[in-house]
């Protein structure tokens, strides 16, 4: 485009404008794109069959319910040694999910990675697809299915988180060996170092920090996510929430809501402290 | 080695001394073993009070036991599949409708949270800042049980949870990109005496739109995981079959369910990764 209005004026010594707001193809695709993102959003409510006149009295509603039924927070509740109890071993729990996940994660995000995955037509797609496997289903239903096979308890729990890391780190891994530089392992390759070996002293000191900054966070989103895994009997706070549901004791829920919101915020600022010291070691 | 010189040996020589370097390793490795001996500690502690004292191996059984539980899920109902089409549909455009209310609510919590167009500072930037902590914060099965309890049953309180849920990641990204735009355009189109509002047209939104709508199409990615699972507390779509056939134990229509998750993940993950590519 600059190009050619340039030419033109070296040419004929005077600019040729042919500037129109409108461009003749792209603009009616972009209006096609948003024709139909709104033909899409009004088949959705029209079919999901939504309310829309309940939207108008919703502030409304939403103030009643937190005034009326959550507001004194019953803080006492959330201060007995009981349920201290239950927040260390949600810590834990997403802990261990963690270390499991992120054990797996090492072989799924080397055997996933494009460029260094040892066969590409045939372990690439599988690590794929089990990478997207364990990211697709959510904590939750790994838990239910887990607590159906295991029982009740948190090592349900821990197996679910472990699923949920893994897939979430593993994607985040393979991405992150994918953009290495080549020319180390290029080099630590010809000397005659077998896959291991080229994965060892070629690729990890590359992907070191990087890695160590992915298991942090993967900690943190472990931990948001260990707060209601229990909720379907998996252990932790969730199993708190999920009585005091049931039981409609909205006092204590906006309580227990408000000890998760802290927590989160803790291991969040911990978790951003951690990465920074981690990203100036680079 | 600037950060080795600077921070920890504190000094401001210019060649470092081989024996500084040896100081600073053995210095080093002390704290590393350590940090690795406390770690340890921290793991056997949790694989002690969660697995080991909490499980109830009496009920687990053996591991032949275990087995055979695990594989009553292999094998698939495939007479459920028909029912599963219009579920996944509804969950689709649960997400669908879910996303493109969260950035509508991302707007002003953008507005808010980004440091250089936030109104008046002191305030509304820690307003926009605790909106994107407090949606991130809470899980998105408990954000349904609260619009549950506002709304009804229903998907309108699926779409909200989701809603809500996705406000803290798009609001936190697109501040982000706002916070590193080219300052040029900003003052050229200030120099021609647009206000506020002109400014935030015409210089802000150009510059960071391909950004915000590739973390958008992003979000609405994660958003169907999130939008299976809210059946299971009464917000409709694939979760609602999911809890149904767990209840019936009918656990070859589980691996049915799983399956259609899946596969709607799939499409969407094609689709979200041709659509940013075009965009960016």
């Amino acid at each position: 485009m600059i190009n050619k209005s340039l030419t033109s004026t070296k040419m004929t010594g005077q600019v040729t404008k042919n500037w129109s707001r409108i461009k003749y193809p792209d603009s009616y695709i972009r209006y096609l794109i948003w024709l139909a993102t709104l033909l899409i959003l009004t088949f959705s409510i029209e079919y999901l069959d939504i309310p829309l006149e309940r939207l108008m009295g919703m502030f409304e509603r939403m103030g009643y319910t937190l005034s009326n039924r959550y507001y004194p927070p019953d803080i006492g509740y959330i201060m007995d040694l009981d349920y201290m109890e239950y927040v260390v071993e949600t810590i834990q729990m997403a802990y261990l999910g963690t270390l499991f996940g992120i054990l797996m994660t090492l072989p799924l995000g080397w055997f996933g990675s494009y460029n260094l995955t040892p066969s590409r037509r045939f372990i690439f797609p599988i690590a794929r697809l089990i990478t997207i496997g364990f990211r697709a289903v959510h904590e939750m239903i790994w838990a239910i299915i887990f607590v159906s096979i295991l029982g009740f308890g948190m090592l349900p729990g821990v197996i679910a988180l472990t699923f949920f890391c893994t897939g979430f780190a593993s994607k985040l891994l393979a991405e992150e060996i994918e953009v290495i530089d080549m020319g180390q392992v290029e080099a630590i390759r010809s000397t005659g170092a077998n896959l291991f070996q080229v994965m060892v002293y070629g690729v990890f000191p590359q992907i070191r920090v990087a890695f160590t900054g992915i298991a942090i966070y993967t900690w943190d989103v472990a931990f948001r996510a260990a707060t209601v895994v229990g909720f379907f009997g998996a252990g932790g706070m969730g199993w708190y929430l999920k009585r005091n549901v049931l039981q409609v004791e909205t006092e204590r829920v906006s309580a227990i809501l408000f000890s998760i919101i802290i927590l989160v915020l803790i291991s969040e600022i911990i978790s951003a402290l951690a990465r920074n010291r981690v990203m100036k070691m680079k | 080695m600037n950060f080795i010189k600077k921070t920890i040996l504190n000094t401001d020589q210019t060649v470092l001394k081989a024996e500084d370097i040896i100081a600073y390793r053995s210095r080093k490795r002390g704290s590393r073993i350590f940090v690795y001996a406390f770690l340890s500690v921290i793991v056997l502690w949790s694989v002690k009070v969660t697995i080991i004292e909490d499980t109830d191996w009496e009920r687990m059984g053996s591991i032949g036991k275990v087995i055979s539980s695990a594989a009553r899920f292999f094998g698939v109902d495939f007479n459920l599949f028909p029912d599963l089409l219009i579920p996944s549909l509804e969950t689709l455009m649960i997400s669908f409708l879910g996303t493109f209310l969260g950035v509508l609510i991302c707007i002003p919590a953008t507005w808010f949270g980004a440091l250089n167009i936030t109104p008046f500072k002191p305030i509304t930037y820690p307003i926009g800042r605790l909106l994107m902590t407090l949606s991130r914060s809470i899980h998105e099965i408990v954000w349904a049980l609260f619009f549950v309890s506002v709304f009804g049953l229903g998907a309108l309180a699926g779409i909200f949870s989701i809603a809500v849920r996705s406000v803290g990641f798009i609001a936190k990204m697109s501040a982000e990109a706002i916070e590193d735009i080219n300052p040029g355009p900003i003052e050229a189109i200030r120099s021609t005496g647009a206000n506020g509002f002109q400014v935030l047209l015409f210089g802000i939104i150009p510059q960071v739109i391909p950004q915000v709508l590739s973390v958008i199409i992003f979000e609405w990615e994660i958003n169907i995981r999130r939008s299976a699972i809210l059946g299971l507390v009464g917000a409709g779509g694939l979760g609602l079959v999911f809890f149904r056939q767990m209840n019936t134990f009918n656990f070859h229509g589980v691996t049915a369910v799983i399956l259609a998750i899946l596969g709607i993940i799939i499409i969407g993950e094609f689709v979200s990764h041709y659509v940013r590519k075009k965009v960016t």
